[in-house]
């Protein structure tokens, strides 16, 4: 005959189980939070044909896709219109020109990076490609602030 | 009602005292007939209503909706001047915003594409749509004002000391419950007020440390921007459907239940712990809640809703045009009792300002009865026996409406300064370039200020002559405007703003707790001292930006830390 459990024992094993029980669901819970499949529109579009835009700052997607396009005598490259701050849309102001966050006040320069206000980092460039078409194709998810980095393909595209 | 046979006034069909028309009917008659019947008497278990002492404790024990009050209580509670009734009209905003919330559900769909229709559909096509409406978004400002309100009567009457000090955290809990239905239920009519309200607010979540995707030590939990705490409260990486369907499940149904249930451990606890302590009156005796308190209750409760149906009928809620998660109104600016917190946003880092400043305010709160040992002052309102407390508490106080003030008045397009006065339509110039201190000086000046500031009151012994003491600071103000106005050529307004915030320092931070603060417990020293440094510290760092154009004293942008 098998020593009878320990009452001791039976607490631990009791209560373990129950606090193993409790955490996992807890822990399938926020799992269950957590969506698998979004459906939010893709981050990828066609902004036409990229020489036709002119050198300076484009608002020509900026409502639609929430980019401008910024032609300069080289190239051109995108600046995602997300301020780094708490991520409110700011605007282009072409007579200061700089972009004016209307949420707590960043200001940014036309190369994206930070001259005024709380903002912590420069504006994300966007992913620039111009196809075989002579279209420019804009990649919202792929970005880069780095100097340096984001002055070179993939982020910036000769034409 | 076997124990009180009523002396039944006998509604005989019998012989009637007038004998002229025989089926007489007159209301009186009609209400006797119903209120004897078994019916009646077994709905009501009091009854018949007599007015005696034992009736009128009855009445409120025997009724499942009165049964929350004591019986009897002391004159004192009933001073409308004592409590202003603030409790009992949290808890009627709290019904109030329940039933106008249940009937605006009969019509309003949770979706991006009907949510901002049937919100015009509320205003325009449904009969009375738009005063229900109203009426759920004045009851709520309301809400969150008398919350305040009430935590700062509490406070001012020390009704928090022990045995009350849990209730006072479920309070704070319960103020902050009230916050967050608010921000949960400005997203519902999906106008652009709402969805930058909640992109700003959902944003501070993901600056949050280890949990948030753009927070310090985000790596180190491996935070992404499609699994970190900012996702899960969005439902996606950006405010949309899933975020709508989200917030308006925790509106209607998670937070409502959750401050519920906390309101009645909140009511149980004024219960046990026993109503206002305030020292007994020598031939003081208690009074009938029934009718006293009650009939009190009931007309605090009738103006509070003819205030609200009033404001309803005459003011209509904002509903701006439909969301755009394209285009950012300008300016854009949260509910006003967050206004306090979006100004902080421009003076620190997001994690600071949105996650570490409301976090330690909430349990600073939290902390100030265990951190309150003055016994005096329970259950009446005086400064002069809780000087410190009371200066302190309501100088958080006032500089958080100042907070709010400068967000709604002061601040125009582009979130640039603008007088109250001032047209909108002035166009400001670029702001001044701003500056940080070099790593060397602001940790200097931090370690500085903070050793300095947790030291010296308690190693200054003596007795401080205030008098001199601030006579003093006028002269190292004049010196150092003096200095500031030879040395850098710096207009005088903004002297004036570095010099009023550091006199407020040197007041709040350094006379008061030497006064007042030095001969408490190491411990309790150690949290209260630091607890006011930092709040202070928030003041100091404002008037460094405003006068100065300081952008960060302590600049490590590796950890997203900059003060």
């Amino acid at each position: 005959m098998a020593e009878p459990i320990k009452r001791k024992d039976f607490l631990w094993i009791g209560w373990g189980a129950l606090a193993t029980f409790v955490g996992g669901a807890t822990a399938a819970s926020v799992r269950f939070l957590v969506p698998n499949v979004l459906y939010e529109p893709s981050q990828k579009f066609n902004a036409g044909p990229a020489k036709e835009f002119p050198v300076g700052v484009s608002t020509l997607w900026f409502k639609k896709q929430r980019v401008w396009i910024i032609r300069t005598e080289k190239g051109i490259y995108a600046l995602w219109a997300r301020c780094t701050h708490l991520g409110c849309t700011p605007n282009w102001f072409l007579d200061q020109t700089r972009f004016k966050c209307p949420c707590h006040g960043s200001n940014f320069s036309t190369d994206g990076d930070v001259i005024a206000g709380p903002a912590p980092k420069p504006l994300w460039r966007c992913q620039v490609e111009v196809v075989a078409s002579g279209d420019l194709v804009i990649d919202k998810a792929t970005l880069e602030n780095r100097p340096g980095i984001r002055d070179k393909a993939p982020y910036f595209a000769e034409v | 009602m076997s124990d009180t046979p009523a002396p039944t006034p006998s509604p005989a069909p019998a012989p009637a005292p007038k004998p002229a028309a025989a089926p007489q009917f007159s209301v009186d008659t009609l209400i006797k007939e119903a209120t004897n019947g078994q019916i009646w008497k077994s709905m009501f278990r009091n009854w018949p209503w007599q007015d005696t002492a034992r009736h009128r404790a009855r009445h409120i024990v025997d009724n499942v909706w009165l049964h929350l009050h004591p019986t009897k209580v002391r004159p004192r509670a009933l001073e409308t001047t004592f409590t202003w009734g603030l409790g009992g009209l949290s808890f009627l905003l709290y019904l109030l915003l329940t039933i106008t919330g249940v009937l605006l559900m009969f019509y309003y769909r949770p979706t991006v594409e009907l949510a901002y229709q049937d919100m015009k559909d509320l205003q325009f096509a449904v009969s009375f749509g738009i005063f229900l409406r109203n009426n759920h978004r004045w009851c709520a400002h309301a809400m969150v004002t008398i919350v305040i309100l009430h935590m700062v009567r509490v406070f001012l009457t020390g009704s928090y000391k022990k045995p009350r000090e849990f209730n006072w955290g479920v309070g704070v809990i319960l103020l902050t419950l009230t916050l967050f239905l608010s921000f949960t239920g400005y997203l519902l009519p999906w106008d652009q007020l709402a969805i930058w309200a909640v992109t700003v607010g959902t944003n501070m979540a993901a600056a949050t440390p280890f949990l948030g995707n753009e927070g310090p030590f985000a790596n180190l939990l491996g935070m992404k921007i499609n699994n970190d705490v900012r996702f899960v409260l969005l439902g996606g990486t950006t405010v949309g459907a899933n975020t709508l369907l989200r917030f308006y499940v925790m509106h209607c149904v998670l937070v409502p239940l959750v401050t519920g249930a906390l309101i009645m451990l909140h009511f149980w606890r004024v219960r046990k712990d026993t109503f206002s302590a305030a020292p007994r009156q020598p031939d003081e005796e208690k009074v009938d809640v029934w009718p006293h308190l009650v009939v009190r209750e009931y007309i605090a409760a009738a103006i509070c809703v003819a205030f609200v149906w009033f404001v309803s009928v005459a003011f209509d809620a904002p509903l701006e045009e439909l969301a755009n998660p394209n285009v950012t109104p300008n300016p854009s600016k949260a509910p006003w009792y967050f206004l306090g917190l979006q100004e902080l946003l421009v003076y620190f880092d997001p994690w600071i300002a949105g996650v570490l400043i409301p976090g330690l305010i909430i349990k600073g709160l939290c902390a100030i009865p265990y951190l309150d040992t003055n016994p005096k002052g329970v259950g009446y309102y005086t400064w002069k026996e809780r000087p410190f407390a009371n200066a302190i508490f309501m100088f958080g106080i006032v500089m958080w409406f100042v907070l709010i003030y400068i967000g709604t008045y002061c601040r125009g397009p582009n979130y640039f300064w603008y007088w109250p006065w001032e047209s909108w339509l002035i166009h400001k110039p670029a702001p001044p370039p701003t500056w940080s201190f070099p790593l060397w000086l602001g940790v200097l000046s931090i370690a500085g200020y903070a050793g300095l500031g947790m030291a010296l009151p308690k190693l200054i012994k003596g007795e401080i002559d205030w008098k001199k003491a601030n006579w003093g600071f006028g002269v190292f103000f004049l010196v150092l405007a003096a200095a500031m106005k030879i040395g850098g050529d710096i207009e005088a307004w903004r002297i004036i703003v570095v010099g009023a915030l550091l006199w407020m320092t040197f007041l709040f931070g350094f006379l008061y707790p030497q006064r007042y603060l030095k001969d408490i417990d190491f411990m309790r020293y150690q949290i209260a001292q630091s607890l006011n440094l930092m709040m202070m510290a928030v003041l100091l760092k404002m008037g460094l930006r405003l006068g100065l154009d300081v952008k960060y004293v302590l600049e490590l942008p590796q950890f997203n830390l900059n003060i």
